[in-house]
């Protein structure tokens, strides 16, 4: 045989050797065994672990909030309840605005006890400080800015459908004109965003009735004939306003459509008080909206606090989120403390403390109720009640 | 040697040179055609019968290859992909554009996380006064995006202000969701060199990463643009519907999360699923069936100029 095609012979052969070896030591058993494909891929694929676990997940922790939220127009948006494995379909679910919490969130075991005690008594309002802002964790999307949040959804944008009957649309604001600068958070709680609009009028309206008034009605009452029916109040509040007992209101300078609210409940038996009570069931409508306009007229004085106390309470009420509603800035921008945003909002400055420290309380024990005011203070401590109370009595109140 | 002889051997010669190149390139010819006639032939039993959502043979499957599928399924717990055939809806009359399927996407599986890398995404369909054709605007593009927002957070920037977009008025407008429509006869999978994309029985066309080589040619043969290159990885990236999640009972993740229920995901298998009732209740469309691709993401409200 010639040398040459032994050559030829012996190349073919070890290229047959080298592929046959290739074959049987690179390719996979398992190619070839579903189609032109690595059959082990499949289940390598499905292997891996979801990060998203659905609201159903949130709940054996976050009870309160998941309760507040599957009561709430973002749960009950859809009418189609189904519970599909453990994802609740439809609705806006937890993660739709804290995405990324089952992946970036702390395990129940990593998570000291004080903190989980934490989780199940967390409130709204608390909602720019927590769970976001968890040093190292991306736990939500934009938290110090709601704005930016929700109006993810919320935002009027062309192409986005209009909410109608049987229509999947949703409520879409042109910011500018809605909040300004006000952060969403400050009115709507994120979790159960619809807002009782009967609990909070929008001026002007008439404080008695509730009813919105045109601009040009805009009249609060008599001041002068609210000055007669001032005497009775007198005994316990003060010729002007200014309470005798320092657990006693002070009324001087207070929001007219306040105090016009609080004689209402009073009257209604929405608000209880021994004293009071039987004051208010003796007063006319005319007769509240007139004594209401007389007191808010009178200048208020500052009663004055511990001052210790007073810087404490200082740094709570801008973390507890008091400012939201008691400063006349709101949250985000500087403006006077103490002084509300709103007229239907007491000013807290020219309070007297142990009055402020008593409402706290009344508040925390359920024995006065409101919307907002009944969560803010069960986050607080006896002490942060007492170092509040302090500040805002000390605070300026023109 | 006679002038015969050398005539002959001229001849022979050549026939043997010509003659062979001519045979070898007839040989590769019919070679080629009976391969290419055979796979389009397996491919047609195969793609035929699960377009219309039934049950049998994946594209490029074998019969027996099918067998062995269906007796010795992948080793899922509690899952046999023989018993399930995913389909998906996009309900274009009920998406708000928020673009959380995005993010949500992007957390759960991993995606480069800059708006040029998406798995699913967003498109905008705008008709001004007069125009004929739609401007259509897409998270990939700057301008759609909010300024001020950073690479890795996505909201459409309303540049319509007022309705209005140099001076004309925006006749109609609407949102359309995109993934892979993990179609019926997949181009991609056809193309692919090493077979790291293949047809599962149960509807998603997968991506073995280990055997994918990053060539991008199912890249450019996707009809729809639904794949990527994911230049972390140097593999291809695509929507699977979130194959991990739906084999343990989940819900792919941007159907978690969609809030308006957009997005509509079930089982064809099971007539009560949420996909079976919207297809059945709705009239609805595929993105450009002229393609051949039978996809199995059906659309819900969406305009001619939608592909």
């Amino acid at each position: 045989m010639h040398k040459h095609i032994v050559r030829l012979l012996t190349l073919v052969a070890i290229i047959a050797v080298v592929a046959t070896t290739a074959k049987f030591s690179v390719i996979q058993d398992t190619f070839h065994q579903y189609g032109h494909y690595r059959g082990a891929s499949v289940a390598q694929i499905a292997a891996k672990l979801p990060q998203h676990q659905g609201s159903a997940s949130c709940q054996s922790c976050h009870k309160e909030i998941y309760a507040e939220w599957s009561s709430g127009i973002h749960r009950k948006a859809h009418k189609d309840n189904k519970v599909v494995g453990t994802v609740i379909k439809g609705g806006v679910n937890c993660e739709v605005c804290h995405n990324g919490p089952a992946g970036n969130h702390p395990s129940k075991e990593a998570m000291p006890l004080s903190i989980e005690d934490q989780v199940t008594t967390i409130t709204h309002l608390k909602h720019t400080t927590h769970p976001a802002n968890v040093a190292d964790r991306n736990l939500m999307r934009d938290p110090e800015d709601m704005r930016i949040l929700c109006t993810n959804c919320h935002e009027k944008t062309v192409g986005r459908p209009l909410r109608g009957k049987d229509k999947g649309g949703v409520p879409q604001v042109a910011v500018d004109g809605h909040g300004g600068k006000a952060q969403c958070n400050s009115c709507h709680n994120p979790h159960s965003p619809t807002i009782n609009f009967a609990a909070i009028p929008r001026a002007p309206v008439d404080p008695i009735t509730g009813k919105a008034l045109p601009v040009s009605a805009e009249k609060s009452g008599d001041a002068g004939a609210g000055r007669s029916v001032a005497a009775m109040c007198s005994a316990c509040h003060g010729d002007t306003g200014v309470s005798v007992n320092p657990e006693w209101p002070n009324l001087a300078g207070q929001n007219d459509s306040y105090l016009a609210n609080s004689l209402k409940a009073f009257k209604a038996g929405e608000r209880k008080n021994d004293l009071m009570s039987p004051m208010a069931a003796g007063l006319s409508d005319a007769d509240m909206r007139n004594v209401a306009a007389y007191f808010s007229r009178n200048s208020c004085s500052v009663p004055g606090g511990d001052k210790a106390q007073a810087e404490l309470g200082k740094a709570k009420a801008a973390a507890a989120g008091c400012v939201a509603c008691h400063s006349s800035g709101g949250l985000r921008n500087p403006g006077k403390d103490g002084v509300s945003g709103a007229q239907v909002w007491p000013n807290l400055a020219g309070q007297n403390a142990g009055y402020l420290a008593l409402s706290l309380k009344s508040f925390q024990d359920g024995s006065r109720t409101h919307a907002v005011m009944t969560s803010v203070a069960k986050t607080l401590s006896a002490s942060d009640i007492d170092n509040l109370a302090a500040y805002y009595a000390t605070v300026s109140c023109k | 040697m006679t002038t015969q002889d050398t005539k002959i051997e001229k001849e022979a010669g050549d026939l043997s040179r010509r003659d062979f190149l001519g045979l070898l390139g007839k040989g590769a010819a019919c070679a080629g055609a009976l391969v290419g006639a055979g796979s389009a032939l397996a491919s047609a039993s195969g793609g035929a019968v699960n377009a219309l959502g039934g049950v049998g043979p994946a594209y490029q499957q074998a019969d027996d290859q099918y067998a062995e599928a269906v007796k010795n399924p992948p080793k899922i717990p509690n899952y046999n992909w023989t018993q399930h055939k995913w389909a998906f809806g996009v309900d274009a009359d009920l998406c708000i554009g928020c673009l959380r399927c995005v993010e949500a996407c992007k957390m759960e599986n991993s995606v480069q996380m800059d708006r040029n890398h998406t798995r699913t995404w967003v498109e905008r369909y705008v008709y001004l006064e007069g125009e004929h054709h739609a401007l259509v605007d897409s998270i990939h593009d700057i301008k759609n995006v909010v300024p001020g927002s950073n690479e890795t957070r996505f909201k459409f920037d309303d540049r319509y202000k007022d309705g209005q977009f140099e001076g004309k008025k925006v006749e109609k407008a609407f949102f359309v969701a995109k993934l892979c429509n993990q179609c019926e006869k997949p181009s991609c999978v056809q193309v692919c060199p090493t077979g790291a994309t293949y047809k599962s029985v149960d509807g998603p066309v997968l991506i073995d990463t280990k055997y994918c080589i990053g060539c991008q040619y199912c890249v450019q043969a996707c009809p729809y643009g639904a794949r990527s290159l994911n230049h972390q990885r140097g593999t291809a990236e695509k929507c699977n519907w979130c194959y991990h999640r739906i084999t343990k009972g989940l819900q792919p993740a941007c159907v978690e999360v969609c809030p308006t229920g957009t997005r509509i995901f079930g089982d064809r298998m099971d007539p009560e699923s949420p996909v079976s009732e919207f297809i059945r209740n709705n009239k609805v469309n595929v993105l450009q069936p002229a393609m051949g691709n039978y996809p199995n993401v059906f659309y819900k409200g969406i305009d001619k100029e939608v592909f």
